[in-house]
Parts: C-alpha cells; structure tokens; sequence
C-alpha cells in the first residue's frame, strides 16, 4: 500500500456515493413490500382483488428489490469503493461505472413495471422474462469487466481478499445467470426455459443455491474482509485462513443445488451428494465466521461505543448461525420435515436480514462517513436505534418461522390411529395466522429501522455538503 | 462401477470433481506450508493502510 502514501490518489467515488445512496433508499422499499406481502398472507383482504398486488406478483418484486436492487447497489458500491482502495488507483473506467449504475437502475424499474403486470418466467430468483435478462447479463459484464481491468492497473503488488471474493461472484454470476435464464422468446413478454422437467429443477436451483453462494455469501464476504479490519482498526486475525475460505467456497459452493430437491423426481444420489457437500461447507463458513470474529481481539471494548462495529459482529454471528441451519436442513431427515415449510422462510430471512443486510449497512455507514469527509453520522444515537430495530426485527421475523414452519412441518405427517391425516391442510393454514402476523410484525420493525438509517443518512450527506459550502465561501472570497 | 455405461457428462463430471479435490488439496498445502505464513500474514494490514483521506477524481 506504499503507492497510495506516496502520491494521493483520486479515486472514481461519486459512482459509489450514488450506488451507497441508491442501496439505502432501495432497502427501504424493498422490504416495505415485504412487509406488505407479509401482510397479505396473515390478512388476504388487503388483496384489495386487485390482480397487480397480489401476493404471487408481489412477492417477486419484493426479493429482486431486495436482493437485486438493495443487495445489487450495495456490492457493487462496496466492490467499486474496496477494489480502489486497495489498489490504490482509480476505476479503469469512470464512465463503464456510471453506465454500470444507470444500466442496473433501469433493469430495476422494467423489475417494478413488470413483476406486477404478471410477466415472469416463473423461475424463483430469476423471474424477469428473456429482453430485461439480456439487460442484466450486459450490464452485469461491465460491472465485472471493469472491475477486473481495475484490478488489473492496481498499484499494489498483492490483491487483497475481498477483491478475490468479488471477481468469484462476478465470474460465477455471470455463468450461472446465463445458464438458468437460457429460453425460448415466444413474444417480448413471454418464454420457455429450454430445459424441461427434472433438468429444469435442476438448474434452476443449481442458480438458486450458487446466487445463495457466490452473491448473498461470496459478494458480502467481501464486504466483511475489507470493511470488518476497517472499522475494528484491527488487522485480519488470519490472513491465511481467509485464503482457504475463499478457495473453500468457491470448489465446494457449487455442488449444493440439489440439497433443494430432496424428495422428488431427481435421482436420490444427486441430493445425498448435495447434503454431503453442504456438511462439509460448515468448515469453511465457520471458519470464516470466527476469523471475522477473532478480527476483533484486543478491541472487543468497541462494541460498547461503536454501533457501526455491532452491524458488521451481528452479521457475523448470523452468518455462522445461517450456515449451520442451512447444511442441517439438507440432511434427508430433518429437510422431510423442514421442506416447503416456513421454516425455510426463516432460514432464508436469518441470511437476508441478519446476515446480507447487516453486513450491508455495517459498510454504508463507513462509507458515508468516509465518501462525504465527516467524523460522525448525523445521529450516533439513530445508529444504535437502527441497530436494535434491525435486530430485534429479525429475531422476531424468524423466531416466528421456525415455530411456525416446525408446526406445519408436523401437522402435514401426522396421522391418526387408522392410517389418515390427522389435519387437513386447511387447519395448517390456519394455526399459522399468529405467526404470519408476528412474521409481519417483525419485517414491521426491521423496515422501520431502514427509513431512520435512510433519513440519518440524507441528514449527514445535506451536514457534510453544509459544511463543505461554508468552508469554500471564504475561499472564494 | 459401470465405465461401459459412462456418458461424456459424466466423464466431464469425474473430471470437475477431480479437479476440485485436487485444488482443494493444493491450496491447504500452500496455505498451510511454513515457509508461505509470513508471505500471507503480511497482507493481512492491508484494508487498514488506505487511510488517506478520499480525494475524488471524478467531480470538482
């Protein structure tokens, strides 16, 4: 890093300002319409019969705004910020960003149009028909191309984790979203995945787990190594146990896909294969987790003061716990009970929230502070609110799945002393009204710590341009 | 095992998977080796040395 001491470097950050920016905002509205959609299954009549709200075209729309549109602007804000950094140079190209930017937020708006007009390939995690998913492979390849030929003009000699974990995601991505989305346009707004039958499971959550993989885990471990050092002032517990934690994921994430089809048509050895592998990642991902953790020796007082620093050790504790849940339900007996019940809501939103977006916001506050030169946000206070609000959010939201997903879970097999059902599927439906209403509830609480994170953070960038407005009068004078 | 019966995928899922196991195993090797701790640990300061203040190229 002895390049970027010697000559100042001026990086290509207003990109990442408006990417940090647009993350907030997105984090927002993506999980009010989980709130909303929330809502509709513990209260159908907020339906309203209106087709374009419904819960099956909501629903899409709430998780590719929040894990393309908030997850999306934040890695790439994140991937943009560190790759400069650490590098110690600027993007190789300041305008591929910018297109980058406007291509990724115009995917998202034909995302809002067309999600609710019903128009959707059907596929989970990739619903947007065939023209908006050229759109994304083109504008995913100038995030990742520019990002690579950045790395290629670095001015540092070594390549620094995070930016390995990154250009994992960009590669893999790439591959798996091109795969998955391959169809048969039969008009602009409809198409037929070329694979059928159990091929098309089978690649479907081959993409699914490996966006899982290499997007929510890689992508935010990159976040993590770069920004968890940062804010703790501390350096990588080990070095080298980040290194076997890349590699580790990147050979054994892939081979998991199948643990999501247990049960059905796919040949049994194929899910077994994919439990095996899933088992086996819990050494890497704790490992990674506790490295992260032990980041933090000798600093552990911190976390009294810095709330910023409890977003990113939170994350790191729902990471750990995420990835022992997730391997743990692949298991054939455990996902027997587990599988198509809400407990896999909960696992999934244990990742999202506690895990995805922690981290997430961990990074956004650090950069605000540093993208807009100020010491302190707007509010501290407000951070510890977020923080809380977040946190107990998510304890809520899943605590509420598990119990519920357990109970279905159990009242789908039972059965009565004559071989029978002891419950009809309806009588399911309706013990899980109080948790959906809890689940709602919980979502309630999270989404109203992101409209306080929002506000703090338009409150510093309008101080900080303030500020900076006073400063230059004099000068000008 | 069957190899008479064995698909051109599942010769190029052999092959993958081999070459996973033996990465795996190359990487432990190089990551777990003496003489490569202290050419690793050096990097591990890295994120903490950029704390030159951003000076943005793109606007002012």
């Amino acid at each position: 890093m002895e390049a970027n001491q010697a000559t100042p470097v001026k990086y290509d950050m207003e990109v990442v300002r408006w990417f940090t920016i647009a993350a907030a905002i997105y984090a927002c509205v993506g999980t009010l319409i989980g709130v909303y959609v929330a809502s509709e299954l513990a209260w159908p009549f907020l339906n309203f019969d209106l087709e374009w709200i419904t819960f099956g075209r909501l629903r899409p729309l709430h998780t590719n705004a929040v894990i393309f549109a908030f997850g999306g602007c934040a890695l790439m804000a994140t991937g943009f910020y560190i790759v400069q950094r650490t590098g110690a140079t600027k993007l190789w190209s300041n305008g591929l960003a910018w297109a980058t930017f406007i291509g990724w937020n115009l995917i998202i708006v034909s995302a809002v149009i067309t999600l609710p007009l019903g128009w959707t390939s059907g596929k989970e995690y990739a619903e947007l028909e065939w023209p908006i998913d050229i759109a994304i492979a083109v504008v995913w390849l100038m995030y990742g191309f520019n990002y690579i030929m950045t790395i290629g003009i670095r001015k540092t000699s070594h390549i620094y984790v995070s930016n390995w974990f990154t250009m994992g995601m960009i590669v893999m991505i790439t591959y798996l979203h091109v795969v998955n989305s391959m169809a048969i346009p039969v008009s602009m707004t409809n198409s037929f995945s070329i694979y059928s039958g159990v091929q098309d499971a089978m690649i479907q959550w081959w993409w699914g787990h490996n966006a899982v993989g290499f997007y929510l885990t890689g992508g935010f471990l990159a976040i993590m190594y770069y920004f968890v050092p940062k804010q703790a002032g501390r350096p990588v517990f080990s070095y080298r146990l980040s290194v076997l934690h890349f590699w580790a994921l990147t050979f054994g994430y892939v081979w998991l896909g199948a643990h999501h089809l247990q049960y059905t048509a796919l040949p049994d050895w194929t899910g077994s294969l994919g439990a095996a592998v899933s088992l086996a990642m819990i050494i890497p991902s704790w490992g990674g987790a506790m490295n992260g953790m032990m980041t933090l020796s000798g600093a552990w007082d911190r976390l009294r003061t810095d709330y910023i620093l409890r977003f990113l050790v939170v994350a790191l504790a729902f990471y750990a716990m995420s990835t022992f849940e997730g391997p743990v339900m692949s298991i054939k007996t455990v996902n027997a009970l587990s599988h198509y019940t809400d407990w896999t809501v909960g696992h999934v939103h244990s990742g999202a929230l506690g895990w995805m977006a922690m981290v997430a916001y961990g990074a956004i506050y650090h950069m605000i502070k540093k993208l807009w030169g100020v010491e302190k946000m707007y509010s501290e206070g407000l951070v510890n609110v977020h923080f809380w609000l977040a946190t107990i959010g998510t304890v809520v939201y899943v605590v509420a799945m598990w119990v519920s997903g357990i109970m279905q879970g159990l009242m789908w097999r039972d059965y009565d002393e004559y071989g029978t059902l002891t419950y009809t599927f309806v009588e399911s439906v309706s013990a899980m009204h109080p948790y959906y209403a809890m689940r709602a509830i919980g979502g309630l609480i999270f989404n109203i710590g992101t409209w306080i994170a929002l506000y703090n953070i338009v409150m510093t960038v309008r101080t900080a341009s303030s500020a900076r407005s006073a400063s230059a009068v004099p000068a000008n004078a | 095992m069957d190899v008479q019966a064995m698909t051109t995928n599942d010769w190029l899922g052999v092959f993958f998977a081999l070459v996973a196991a033996i990465g795996m195993v190359v990487t432990y090797v190089m990551v777990f080796r003496p003489s490569n701790k202290q050419n690793f640990e050096a990097q591990s300061r890295m994120a903490l040395d950029d704390e030159d203040p951003i000076k943005l190229g793109d606007k002012r």
